[in-house]
């Protein structure tokens, strides 16, 4: 699984890695079990912070997404609790960018589309 | 100085000067990925911008064609020479001379980067980095680096504990005292410099380019068999080189064998380095068709496209964009230590060798 990481972005790095990770694991990239590099491995490979890395497994550990232990490092969880809801910060993102679309004009018809395949995966 | 060192060092400057005029000047530069240590974009190629980009690389290698062929005919003319100690601080001058076909490269740099502000292409500093095979990607058998150079260790320690006459291998050594410490040590500390620099190679950065994790892990891995194969290959001439000297110097001590053995044994040299840089350029024009990503571009963080100075990036290896092979990151602490050491190592160097030929004391 590719992760692009813009060093320029709003967004800072750790939730940038966060959210590609999160995305990977939702389309099937990233199965579950899967390991995952280790904390040191990955600042390495891009070239930022261990401790960079470190707040993104931590976040992921605690959202439920990831598994970590000494032994085994960080692994894909193979049961993500399933809530059955739409958090109230993703549905604050979400009317930010539904408000942005209808905005430009978008068609609902295509937001639809567009859903339909990401939900997909 | 006598014939047969002229010869190793017209042996070692020759092939040198050729492989970094072909390695830094190819043909078709100008539709490579990498322009004088500039990352290719499209926008080089329409309109105007195709021109002025055509017209920097002809006129630097033109530039680096030139200095190649006075460095090389320098060589020749040299050969033929009588020693005296002018002709040996030209000698030293002529190594340092091939430095200068890097001189071009760094211009034609500095124009690429004036010709990118001038079409507007600014720095996205995106990276990519490909989770699957972070830190799984190695070609390097350690054991097979260890090995020669373990038998290394072991050859120098019999070689001074002869020396120091604690083991008795002939009635009476044909040498100077301590000629085979000082030639088995010198040959040790190249061993002891491969290893780090072959891990340090096996565990560089992967090279994200493509989507697709397989090929990305393929490329990487490939590349650093390359590394692997030329230190292997390098350990093994190192010691076999050591042993055979060592078995000379102790039963005939000729000093024209000894220098026939220093000529073999760089020509192995030269020519590992030969076929690891031509696997090395197939394996980039096998893999240029399946790149498929818009790579990290970093133009701004290599001076002259040859000396990396990123401080926001943490790693102290980097592969380089002049040549084949790693460099390092000079914003790095230990590569600013490097760096300075380097500087004055090779200032010394310089300078005391022009002392010495200015002094009458360099006896070669």
């Amino acid at each position: 699984m590719i992760i692009r990481i813009d060093e320029y972005s709003d967004v800072p790095i750790y939730l940038q890695i966060r959210n590609q990770i999160v995305m990977g694991i939702s389309s099937g990239e990233l199965k579950a079990g899967e390991q995952l590099p280790t904390v040191r491995a990955l600042a390495l490979e891009i070239g930022i912070n261990t401790m960079t890395v470190s707040k993104t497994y931590q976040l992921l550990k605690s959202e439920g997404y990831i598994m970590t232990d000494r032994k085994n490092g960080a692994r894909v969880r193979k049961n993500i609790a399933q809530s059955g809801v739409i958090s109230e910060e993703n549905k604050t993102e979400l009317r930010r960018i539904v408000s942005e679309c209808r905005l430009a004009g978008v068609a609902k018809s295509e937001l639809n589309k567009l859903i339909d395949e990401f939900y997909k995966g | 100085m006598n014939w047969l060192i002229k010869l190793v060092l017209f042996i070692c400057i020759v092939p040198t000067v050729v492989l970094v005029y072909l390695i830094g000047f190819p043909k078709n530069l100008n539709r490579k990925k990498m322009i004088f240590g500039v990352r290719d974009n499209s926008k080089f190629h329409e309109g105007d911008a195709e021109t002025k980009l055509e017209a920097i690389v002809s006129n630097h290698r033109r530039e680096a064609l030139i200095i190649s062929a006075i460095v090389i005919a320098a060589s020749v003319v040299m050969l033929f020479l009588p020693v005296t100690s002018v002709t040996e601080l030209l000698w030293v001058l002529l190594v340092f001379a091939t430095l200068l076909i890097a001189v071009p490269f760094g211009k034609g740099n500095t124009e690429l980067k004036s010709l990118k502000k001038e079409l507007g292409i600014t720095r996205k500093g995106v990276v990519y980095t490909d989770l699957t095979s972070t830190s799984v990607v190695h070609a390097l058998n350690l054991p097979w680096v260890v090995l020669p150079n373990a038998i290394c260790l072991l050859v120098t320690v019999v070689a001074v504990l002869i020396d120091f006459g604690f083991i008795k291998v002939v009635d009476e050594l044909p040498v100077e005292k301590y000629a085979l410490t000082t030639m088995s040590l010198s040959l040790q500390f190249v061993a002891i410099i491969i290893i780090p620099l072959a891990i340090m190679m096996d565990n560089a950065r992967n090279t994200v380019i493509s989507k697709d994790s397989n090929i990305n892990a393929n490329y990487s891995r490939s590349k650093k068999k390359v590394w692997a194969d030329i230190f292997v290959a390098m350990s093994w001439a190192n010691t076999l080189f050591l042993i055979a000297s060592l078995i000379a110097l102790m039963l005939v001590n000729s000093e024209t064998m000894i220098m026939v053995g220093t000529l073999v044994y760089i020509a192995i040299i030269m020519l590992v380095i030969g076929i690891g840089v031509a696997n090395y350029k197939k394996i980039e024009t096998r893999y240029e068709r399946d790149t498929d990503l818009e790579l990290l571009d970093d133009d701004d963080y290599w001076i002259l496209g040859m000396f990396y100075y990123n401080p926001s990036d943490t790693r102290l290896n980097v592969e380089k964009r002049f040549g084949y092979g790693g460099t390092i990151n000079i914003a790095h602490p230990a590569g600013m230590v490097i760096t300075v050491l380097s500087i004055i190592l090779l200032v010394g160097s310089i300078a005391f060798l022009i002392w010495s030929a200015f002094t009458g004391n360099l006896n070669v």
